[in-house]
């Protein structure tokens, strides 16, 4: 029970005090300066861990499609392919297997492996991805951008003039409304936002530390 | 005619895609070259980089990544190459793991090769990339070594003379975060706002609008905002260094201010897109009501 | 141009096409891409991660300095992060619960602080201005409209009190300006995505046929 329960709970509350304590003493030479020292340095490396959390989800959930031949099982082929060229080219440089200098470029300016893969398939897919967002953006400006009510109708204008106003053509007759517009009641609107969503998130991170939020543990309240 | 106007709302989506396209390719093929104006949260950027020499530290930090390279890119390019034009040191590295290593290696490659009299280690350092987001953070803020022990290349920091100059980047004169998403904001409510270092950042169009807030609040000094605002920063360079001309008239280099042209053409053409659908959507309204 | 990247600009440029395909509608061309998308993505943050991060903060202070001295504590950091992979191993899932709770702790503890001294506080300061302007009219009323904005947006997200009333049109008019500041950020919506576009089209027409024709003496 205890290690089940009570020292995750605990573990949250003393890595959440010692960040919220350290900003109050600015001097070096404080006691909670070095803890907190070590508890960045720390979380740097096991940031690195969980980020390669997915990776073991999602070599699962493919190999398990190929498997059972269920539909679409090539193109999970073709993941798991970009998956392992990119990850064993790229883990081998870290480790400085086979001559590779890393994962950047040898010192004659050849790219390795991974750093070919990096410029010539990464970049490019995913530019490409987001870049078709364009297309369905410009459709959506024509089916749904309507005139309803006043609300719709100040959404529509402030779009417009942003539009011509970032624009050579429109500069002239329109810059400097825009930039009076994005400075002042847009300014005005996002700070009420980042005002309310701070609060917020300032609440919640509150709960955690105190052991009052527990899902993220996939723990519930009661438990 | 309402009837027809209205049949408008109905048509095949790809047309638009198609008009989309040509809008984006004739102005790449015929360039027209539209002048650009500056705006002062772009101008603020430049005019500070200007108050900066050889002996100040500029920390450049690489945030994100190929989705928005198109956008970020050209803005990165200009301010290291800024920095370069005014031998202001500069301390490189990224903190956006989807792509912020391709960016910051690129980038620094490109620039720091028109520039054959600047030294690496000296002049200019590329740290690499780092995660941990926040931690990295607060830990390069104080001392650099302690997040990034070694440059991109692995090579120790203590190896490097740049870094025995500057040993946090609380030491710099300015940081600059070229970003999307949320990790420029970090610069301003946690590095700005906990250590005090002036806080410039150069974002996506997308992020503009949140940026601003902080813009008038004081937690930054200036704010590119997407590809305009880069076109902007290219057009301060060109009018300040006459020499960037050359390398900016290259046609084979992806320049913001040769990308102004494709979106005028498109921005008239969604604005006609928007302007039309309004029209059918009030004809098929009146349709209905007769 | 050299060899590995003739072949890897026709590499990005059939990348690219099969990804503006499903333009034309959903196909295999698109697919096969899309998947080599999310898998190379994953392959990348394999490679970075292990040597950007784990490589100099982790492997190289342990292999050189031991685990003695200012270094002992990487061991804990290289323990929490392993013992978040137990969660792949159902007998023992709970074990990661431990590592998440400390890595979600920190990030939370100094998220709040961010929050509150990076936002709310320089946030509401900046609100909290002279309204005269110094003399200077303009200064004054972009104040004066600063103010009622953030009031009214506050107002609107203030759900424990019924939107009726004074109140009520107070949260109205803070609609009007989230109203502008959304419609503001869709027009810079449209300006990033189609940045992004003339990205790609650049690439097509500078770097892959611009580039192939020079290649083949045509154009200089």
């Amino acid at each position: 029970m205890f290690l089940r329960l009570r020292l995750p709970l605990l573990l949250t509350l003393l890595a959440g005090l010692i960040p919220i304590i350290a900003f109050f003493f600015k001097d070096d030479a404080t006691f909670i300066k070095k803890p907190n020292s070590w508890l960045e340095q720390d979380m740097v490396i096991v940031s690195g861990f969980a980020l390669l959390l997915g990776v073991v989800n999602v070599v699962q959930s493919n190999v398990r499609k190929i498997e059972r031949r269920e539909k679409g099982w090539l193109f999970a082929a073709v993941l798991l392919f970009g998956m392992f060229f990119m990850g064993i080219f790229g883990a081998a440089g870290a480790m400085r297997l086979g001559g590779l200098p890393g994962i950047g470029n040898y010192p004659n300016g050849t790219p390795t492996p991974f750093a070919w893969g990096s410029v010539y398939m990464f970049t490019p897919l995913q530019s490409t991805m987001f870049a078709l967002l364009a297309f369905y953006i410009a459709s959506a400006a024509f089916r749904a951008f309507r005139v309803r009510n006043l609300e719709a109708t100040i959404l529509l204008v402030a779009a417009v003039f942003v539009m011509l106003g970032r624009i050579p053509v429109g500069e002239g007759a329109f810059g400097s409304v825009t930039e009076w517009m994005m400075q002042v009641p847009n300014g005005a609107a996002q700070r009420g936002i980042i005002i309310g969503a701070a609060l917020g998130a300032a609440s919640l991170s509150l709960r955690v530390i105190l052991g009052i939020e527990r899902s993220y543990l996939g723990l519930e309240k009661s438990e | 005619m309402s009837t027809a106007l209205a049949k408008l709302t109905t048509i095949d989506r790809r047309w638009i895609f198609l008009l989309i396209g040509l809008g984006t390719l004739i102005p790449i093929l015929i360039p027209i070259g539209f002048p650009v104006t500056i705006t002062p949260p772009v101008q603020s950027i430049y005019d500070k980089i200007e108050t900066l020499g050889e002996n100040d530290v500029v920390v450049l930090s690489y945030d994100y990544g190929p989705t928005t390279a198109a956008e970020n890119e050209p803005m990165a390019d200009a301010i290291i190459r800024h920095c370069f034009l005014r031998k202001v040191k500069v301390v490189a590295l990224a903190l956006y793991p989807l792509g912020g290593l391709t960016a910051v290696n690129g980038s620094v490659t490109r620039v720091s090769a028109e520039f054959p009299g600047l030294q690496y280690g000296v002049d200019y350092v590329n740290l690499g990339y780092k995660d941990g987001g926040q931690a990295s953070m607060k830990l390069l803020a104080e001392d650099f070594s302690k997040a990034f022990p070694g440059d991109t290349n692995g090579t120790p920091l203590s190896t490097l003379p740049l870094m025995q100059k500057v040993t946090g980047a609380r030491n710099a004169q300015l940081a600059v975060s070229i970003a999307t998403g949320v990790i420029g904001e970090w610069w301003a409510n946690l590095i700005n706002a906990q250590y005090g270092l002036p806080v410039a950042v150069g974002c996506t169009a997308v992020s503009a609008p949140k940026y601003y807030a902080y813009l008038e609040a004081g937690q930054m000094l200036g704010l590119i905002g997407g590809l305009k605002g880069a076109s902007e920063y290219e057009q301060l360079l060109l009018n300040g260094y006459p020499q960037t001309k050359t390398i900016y008239s290259n046609p084979m280099l992806q320049t913001a201010s040769k990308g102004m042209d494709v979106q005028t053409i498109d921005h008239l053409i969604i604005i006609g897109f928007i302007v039309l659908g309004n029209i059918a959507y009030f004809a098929g309204r009146r349709a209905k009501q007769a | 141009m050299a060899g590995y990247e003739v072949f890897g600009t026709w590499v990005a440029a059939l990348l690219t096409l099969c990804l503006m395909s499903f333009l034309y509608k959903d196909n295999p061309f698109f697919r096969f891409a899309e998947a080599l998308f999310a898998g190379v993505s994953l392959g990348y943050y394999i490679g970075i991660t292990l040597d950007q991060t784990l490589r100099p903060n982790l492997f190289i202070p342990l292999a050189e300095q031991g685990v003695t001295g200012d270094t002992a504590h990487l061991r804990f950091a290289g323990l929490v992060g392993l013992n978040l992979y137990t969660r792949y191993i159902p007998k023992i899932a709970w074990f990661a619960r431990s590592s998440l709770a400390l890595y979600v702790g920190y990030y939370v503890g100094i998220n709040m602080v961010q929050k509150l001294q990076g936002e709310v506080l320089p946030q509401a300061a900046a609100t909290m201005v002279d309204l005269s302007g110094d003399g200077n009219v303009m200064s004054a009323f972009n104040s004066f409209v600063m103010l009622v904005g953030v009031i009214t947006v506050l107002m609107y997200f203030f759900f424990s009190v019924e939107h009726k009333g004074g109140f009520g049109k107070a949260s109205r008019i803070g609609i009007w300006f989230l109203m502008l500041g959304f419609g503001a950020a869709f027009g810079y919506t449209v300006m990033g995505r189609v940045s992004l576009l003339i990205g790609r089209f650049n690439f097509i027409v500078i770097q892959w046929i611009g580039g192939t024709l020079q290649s083949l003496g045509f154009g200089g």
